[in-house]
């Protein structure tokens, strides 16, 4: 049953189980999966599922730390017919049962150590019938299922009649107004990106790639697919080790990583603390990052403590996964000029227009547009939400002339990158004047004790806004609020300001390792005069 | 629970654990319930610094250390003696 069409994420690793079966491909710790182990057991576990009465178009859910099962999982979901809904592992109960009611989830693949959660999550009638890598004798109120029951079933036959626009997989984020949203992405907007991507960074077999991201953030969908495209191997990095930079920086050594990719964060504590001077990392060619702008001062001196790799900025809201792309040609020579996000990927087209959705003049800022193979569905249950995200080019013979409004802003730099200038809901109104929230915090990161900065608006409760700022000093430095607002007046125009301005020891995150402006705008105190 | 434990333990309890009900014990497994996240590991690197003096280096940094109060208090002794 030899294949080299590829309309499916599953192909992938089918075809590979045929042409290199013994290659490793998924690594956790001291064990791994070979193609043709990933594809028989992922064939397996679509078999059980059709069995426990998964359709095809369902959703099942994967709630567990990432481990060799989670690659069984999105595979084997895949290949029932059904999409597959990564859980965030640390996520709360309250969170867990949205997703999973939202988007009608009722298989879910889990592992023990979620047992306690998983009995709070069952405990109303959710309509989860059964929960696959739990032992029988677990006792939840629910049918599970063990690794070693589904190992023993029959492969599933032939599959079910799967096409390319049927859902891979649906990613759950959360909205501007703190709702979750599921992002629904189909076998050919995932295949969109991984061939892309396989074919912009050379990916082969011989790659190992790390898997940092948990599977709850698209950067994991680089990881396995375009991993699997490749036939390379994927090295996921177990959960708790994302926390140890030394002890992360050891297993990217001694896994042999060749392209890494993750957010700014990550690679600024493996910096920072990672002891990456006692490392042999020659072999990583590409490094990736993704998800929030890299301070140029930090991305510098990441680049110069490992300098034999390349370094590539992806951009792209998760609703159209990546869709353009940055290859740094050296050292930046300007420490404060931000890094482009760069030109459309190969299938993308961009379009920045005005407020009126009219393009602008090339040069001038505007907000980003994208349509191509890697854009969502859309929301899972949002129709209304889903039309408001989109523009249509009024080509009334085109139905496909359909733009995603990423709500970005950005320009066209004379060398035909795009400058990213931030959310166009990063622009708000304090005492009658619009300020860029991004352009304090540029300001802010400019001073020499800054390590990190936020700054965020406090409604005033008449329309307009106060604006806030925190700063991390670097470590060792002292700073004062009145030190760094002086700094700031030196830079910025007087409305632009901060009103209050707080120097802490860190900020909260997301579980995807952003800053969590959100959570820093909830602490801060009611509105009072400075 | 010796003196460094309590501390340690309080710690935990009032700057990383907020909203936790239940208490912490010795034992309990700090990371994969996420009492320790990135954040509250360099909360925690500092603290051990600036109140309890001991630097601790990036290479001891390391999931055996900080699983458990338990298994810090015992790397934090061990460090203690030997400086």
């Amino acid at each position: 049953m030899g294949r080299t069409a590829r309309f499916l994420l599953s192909h992938a690793i089918d075809d590979w189980a045929e042409r290199t079966p013994d290659q490793e491909a998924v690594r956790f710790e001291s064990a791994s999966l070979s193609y043709a182990e990933l594809a028989r057991k992922s064939s397996q576990l679509a078999g059980l599922l059709t069995e426990s009465g998964v359709q095809r178009g369902d959703r099942v859910g994967i709630y567990m730390n990432k481990a060799l099962g989670s690659a069984i999982g999105l595979y084997g979901i895949m290949k029932a017919g059904a999409a597959y809904v990564p859980l965030d592992p640390l996520a709360p109960v309250d969170r867990l049962r949205f997703v999973i009611g939202d988007c009608g989830i009722r298989h879910l693949i889990s592992q023990p150590e979620k047992v306690e959660t998983l009995r709070e999550i069952l405990m109303d009638p959710q309509g989860v019938h059964s929960v696959i890598g739990i032992p029988e004798e677990a006792g939840l109120p629910a049918e599970t299922v063990a690794w070693e029951t589904v190992f023993s079933m029959p492969e599933a036959a032939g599959g079910r009649a799967v096409i390319e626009q049927d859902l891979a997989y649906i990613l759950y984020t959360s909205g501007s107004t703190g709702v979750p949203k599921g992002i629904m992405h189909t076998h050919r907007s995932g295949l969109s990106f991984a061939e892309w991507s396989v074919a912009t960074y050379g990916l082969r077999p011989e790659d190992r790639l790390s898997s940092h991201a948990p599977l709850h953030f698209d950067l994991s969908t680089f990881d396995f697919f375009a991993g699997a495209i490749a036939g390379a191997t994927t090295v996921i990095i177990p959960e708790a080790l994302t926390k140890f930079p030394a002890s992360l920086s050891k297993l990217m050594q001694d896994a042999k990583l060749t392209v890494w990719y993750s957010v700014p964060f990550a690679l600024i504590q493996l910096l920072l603390h990672g002891n990456l001077a006692a490392r042999e990392l020659g072999s990583l060619r590409w490094i990736l990052f993704a998800g929030e702008p890299f301070p140029t001062k930090h991305l510098c001196a990441v680049m110069s403590a490992l300098p034999l790799a390349r370094f590539s900025n992806l951009y792209g809201p998760t609703e159209t996964n990546v869709c353009t792309y940055y290859h740094l040609p050296g050292l930046p020579e300007d420490a404060e000029a931000p890094i482009p996000i760069g030109r459309p990927c190969a299938n993308v087209e961009a379009l920045v227009v005005d407020g009126d959705s009219r393009p602008v003049v090339a040069g001038e800022t505007g907000e980003l547009l994208i349509r191509g193979g890697v854009v969502m569905n859309g929301y899972w249950g949002q129709p209304d939400k889903t039309e408001r995200g989109f523009y249509r080019r009024k080509s009334p013979a085109d139905t496909q002339d359909v733009f995603y409004r990423t709500g970005d802003l950005v320009r066209e730099l004379p060398s035909g990158d795009f400058a990213y200038l931030g959310r166009k809901d990063r622009q708000v109104k304090t005492r009658g004047y619009r300020v860029e929230l991004d352009e304090i915090e540029v300001a802010l990161l400019s001073h020499a004790g800054v390590e990190e900065a936020a700054a965020y608006p406090i409604p005033d409760g008449q329309g307009s806004n106060l604006i806030e700022a925190a700063v991390v000093p670097k470590a060792g430095v002292h700073l004062t609020p009145h030190q760094v607002i002086e700094h700031l007046a030196g830079r910025l125009p007087p409305y632009a300001i901060p009103s209050r301005l707080v120097v802490t020891d860190g900020f909260p995150r997301t579980s995807t390792g952003k800053i969590d402006r959100r959570a820093l705008q909830s602490q801060a105190a009611p509105v009072a005069s400075v | 629970m010796s003196d460094m434990q309590t501390v340690l333990t309080d710690f935990v309890k009032q700057e990383l654990a907020i909203g936790r009900s239940q208490p912490i014990r010795p034992e309990d497994d700090l990371l994969s319930t996420g009492v320790i996240d990135s954040l509250g590991l360099m909360q925690l690197v500092l603290f051990i610094d600036e109140k309890l003096g001991i630097k601790i280096p990036d290479e001891d940094v390391v999931i055996d250390n900080f699983k458990s109060i338990a298994a810090l208090t015992g790397y934090l002794e061990g460090k203690k003696t030997t400086s």
